[in-house]
């Protein structure tokens, strides 16, 4: 037989588990924009019913477990695609500014200057005897010389910001393995007792996974024992192991390259790992630096260098206004180590375009042999073992540097539309819909108005019993 | 589905973001007017719109060069319709001179007039073009000529790129034109065509050139040996029939044949002044033959110039084909981007707005 008291108890746990559920919506709904958040749901079951001779009676319900939605595969694959958006992010960033240092579409640049400088000696071959056309040789050059030694600051100050993606990304990675090795002490302690669940610091870390894979390309299991996560970062540098983190460290090589270290024990050997990233925004900082940054580093190195050497070795064989036998035209480093910005005109002709040669022979001002064959050299296939001329080389390195933004730009296009469709479903998923607490919060409401009801009644019902011998 | 508040927003803000990257990248377009303003945009295009951008420069280099050759060579032409006008001249006295019967003026005086045609194509000779000497060859600051006929010059052509790779003379020189040296027949070597084309062949080329000014110095020491101080002043022989008996050139030298004819009236010598006739018609000759090399060169050059000028305008032709956006498609994508972007804020007001909370007062 149901007591009075029994049913009392039902009413006091019903409006208990509406609060309870009451405050779940309510959490829901203020942490609605938070990122990383999955919505948590109660789960109601019944309580154990009790045995009333050939029946089982109802006692209510209770609190299985407080959840949240989420979906661990889909985090996984959030993670792996985010890290791969984060390296092509930082491609197409740094793409793009390589890219105005080559676009002289609706500017002037290098194609310009060069093709005026070899116009100069056009001019000089037309009047060899002439000051201004020696002058303005002296000053094609020099602008000539001018645009490529911005090119080459401005590639300079490129791969310095990479050098500093990468310094600031092992800062981030330092402060993301700390707080991860935090959370998984958290979980583990929460988690000890079989029913709690430690659903918001597993969101949080599952984002703080998500956020450092966007630096480095990370592998990382849980442990299903004590639900703590161990992440080793590219091969080797074990980054969280249970409760304790170890960070990563930069160092700057002699020639300017920021590496990145790993101590494989405290004040042990560190070890150079950086050639182990190859995704995140750090492996695309990595890539870009030492593949296409350097490589067109040295490429347009290679191209002042032969037209300076070129220039000289046909200018050496002339004769100046003073019918003295030419000097170099323009100043190389004797040692071979050839860096933009020692590129400059011998300081003879700056002084003194007199000094240009472009005569065959001494005692012969109309002669214009050696001009004519200096500005033949801008057909001249010498560039890549006579493969190209200097124009067709710059415009095959502009083309380059077109092709690998564009197609930079399509794939981040490509993998933000994967991305932006993750997200769609994992916020299908775990988002908070604001329609539905509003519904659960109407439905608990009343349900806790109800359980309220009935608390009232089992009084009202004690009353009755109460005042049966009055009557 | 189950739909949530932060998809609409996801999705109402990468809907606007699209919109408006597709609208600054269409109103740069309309704003520069060209479809590529960077390389991504089509590389392709922008390799080649460089390399056309450089043929342009050199079309038009190319054409400078051109319009100066000609007007140096149409100085030369100029200076020798003058010599050859007062060679005609100087034929007429030397008619009237032959002649006992010359109308009364005395040889004396027709001589003092052809002492001033002596003067006038010396004059002539030393020319210029802004303050280049235009028959002295390399020596462009020397003046070729003196009052003897004598040559200060030397036989540099100078040569200028008419088109990549081509190069044309654009001088006469002096020895060639006033003294005959170089016409066919004489043992001088002529200065080569070709401009060296690599720093091999220009050595070479200095080489050569030192070899060949030796040999021609030799050839003209050994002339004056052979002829000796006898003949100075004396009339050349010349013609097809009657070259040079000592060097067998076809060319004779101008001042010299004047002179020899100013000599000859002076001294009355009639038999002289005929013999100076024939001469003055080689030299005549000599001279059309010049100014026919300059009409033929200029008349090369003239079509390269058209030439060179309807490549100029291929080459915009084909930039604009490929850099130029195509206006009335601009405009039409930007209207439509224009609405499309519109659309998306009015609807993203309408579902952001959304909540069953509103209806539950």
């Amino acid at each position: 037989m149901a007591k009075i008291h029994g049913l009392m108890d039902v009413g006091k746990r019903g409006m208990a588990i509406s609060q309870s559920a009451l405050q779940t919506t309510s959490h829901n709904i203020a942490n609605k924009a938070t990122e990383g958040y999955s919505r948590q749901r109660v789960d109601v079951v019944a309580s154990t019913p009790i045995g009333e001779g050939r029946f089982r009676i109802g006692t209510g319900s209770d609190i299985g477990a407080i959840s949240r939605v989420n979906n661990p595969w889909l985090e996984k694959q959030i993670e792996r695609e985010g890290t791969q958006m984060a390296f092509l992010q930082g491609q197409s960033d740094a793409l793009q500014r390589v890219e105005t240092v080559f676009n002289e579409q609706t500017v002037k640049g290098l194609n310009n200057s060069m093709s005026e400088f070899f116009n100069s000696f056009r001019e000089l071959s037309n009047s060899p005897e002439s000051p201004v056309a020696r002058a303005m040789v002296r000053d094609k050059a020099k602008s000539m010389i001018h645009n490529f030694q911005i090119m080459d600051r401005q590639i300079d100050s490129i791969k310095s910001d990479l050098n500093q993606t990468i310094t600031s990304g092992v800062e981030e990675v330092n402060g993301l393995v700390k707080e991860i090795a935090q959370l998984n002490q958290k979980i583990q302690e929460i988690e000890i007792s079989k029913d709690s669940q430690a659903n918001d610091e597993r969101d949080r870390r599952d984002l703080l996974v998500k956020k450092l894979s966007e630096r480095v390309n990370i592998t990382y299991g849980e442990d299903p024992k004590t639900g703590m996560i161990n992440i080793t970062a590219g091969s080797t540098a074990i980054l969280v192991a249970g409760t304790s983190s170890t960070g990563l460290s930069t160092l700057t090589t002699p020639n300017n390259q920021t590496q990145v270290v790993y101590e494989l024990s405290k004040g042990g050997t560190k070890v150079d790992i950086s050639d182990q990233f190859k995704k995140g925004s750090l492996g695309g900082a990595f890539e870009f630096r030492d593949g296409l940054v350097n490589d067109l580093k040295s490429q347009m190195e290679e191209l002042a260098y032969t037209i300076a050497h070129e220039v000289n070795k046909a200018h050496a064989e002339g004769y100046d206004r003073y019918n003295i036998q030419g000097v170099n035209f323009f100043s190389l480093p004797q040692d071979g180590s050839f860096s933009l910005n020692d590129l400059a005109i011998n300081k003879d002709i700056l002084d003194d375009p007199s000094r240009i040669a472009a005569a065959a022979r001494p005692n012969a001002p109309g002669d214009n042999t050696v001009a004519n064959l200096i500005q033949g050299l801008q057909f001249k296939r010498v560039m890549g073992d006579g493969q190209s001329t200097f124009d067709d080389f710059y415009n095959s390195r502009v083309g380059q540097v077109g092709i690998a933004t564009q197609n930079a730009v399509h794939s981040l296009e490509v993998q933000k539309n994967v991305m932006d469709q993750l997200h769609s479903t994992r916020e299908s998923i775990s988002g908070v819909n604001l329609d539905e607490e509003a519904t659960k919060m109407i439905e608990y409401q009343k349900a806790f108005e109800a359980s309220a009801r009935v608390i009232r009644m089992a009084d009202e019902m004690f009353e009755t019993v109460l005042n049966l011998k009055r009557i | 589905m189950r739909v949530t508040d932060k998809m609409n927003k996801i999705q109402v803000l990468n809907n606007i973001q699209k919109n408006r990257t597709e609208l600054a990248s269409l109103q740069n377009q309309a704003a520069t007017m060209k479809r590529v303003t960077k390389p991504s945009d089509d590389p392709m295009a922008s390799a080649k719109i460089l390399s056309t951008r450089t043929d342009s420069k050199n079309l038009e280099q190319f054409e400078k060069n051109i319009t100066f050759a000609k007007s140096f060579l149409e100085s030369t032409e100029a200076a020798l319709s003058q010599v050859s006008e007062a060679l005609v001249r100087a034929k007429e006295l030397a008619i009237q001179g032959a002649s006992d019967t010359n109308g009364g003026s005395p040889r004396e005086m027709i001589s003092s007039e052809i002492a001033q045609i002596y003067n006038s194509v010396v004059e002539i000779s030393n020319r210029r073009l802004g303050d280049r000497y235009i028959f002295s060859g390399y020596q462009t600051q020397t003046p070729p000529f003196n009052k003897e006929g004598e040559y200060a010059g030397d036989d540099g052509e100078i040569k200028v790129q008419n088109q990549k790779g081509q190069y044309v003379s654009m001088n006469l020189t002096g020895e060639r034109i006033f003294l005959g040296r170089g016409m066919p027949g004489d043992e001088i070597q002529k200065a080569p065509l070709t401009v060296p084309q690599s720093v091999e062949e220009l050595q070479d080329y200095k080489i050569s050139e030192a070899e060949r000014a030796f040999q021609n110095q030799e050839t003209l020491e050994n002339e004056l040996a052979t002829r000796g101080p006898a003949s100075v002043g004396r009339i050349q022989r010349v013609g097809a029939e009657s070259a040079d008996p000592v060097t067998g050139s076809q060319g004779v030298n101008i001042f010299s044949i004047i002179s020899g004819l100013d000599t000859a009236l002076k001294s009355n010598d009639r038999d002289g002044i005929r013999e100076a006739l024939e001469p003055l018609d080689q030299a005549l000759n000599q001279i059309n033959l010049a100014r026919a090399e300059i009409g033929g060169r200029v008349n090369q050059m003239n079509a390269t110039v058209d030439g060179i000028e309807r490549n100029i305008v291929d080459n915009k032709v084909y930039n604009s084909q490929l850099e130029d956006a195509d206006l009335f498609q601009v405009m039409t994508d930007l209207n439509k981007a224009d609405t499309a972007l519109k659309g998306s804020l009015e609807t993203s007001h309408k579902i952001l707005n959304m909540s069953l909370l509103d209806f539950l007062r």
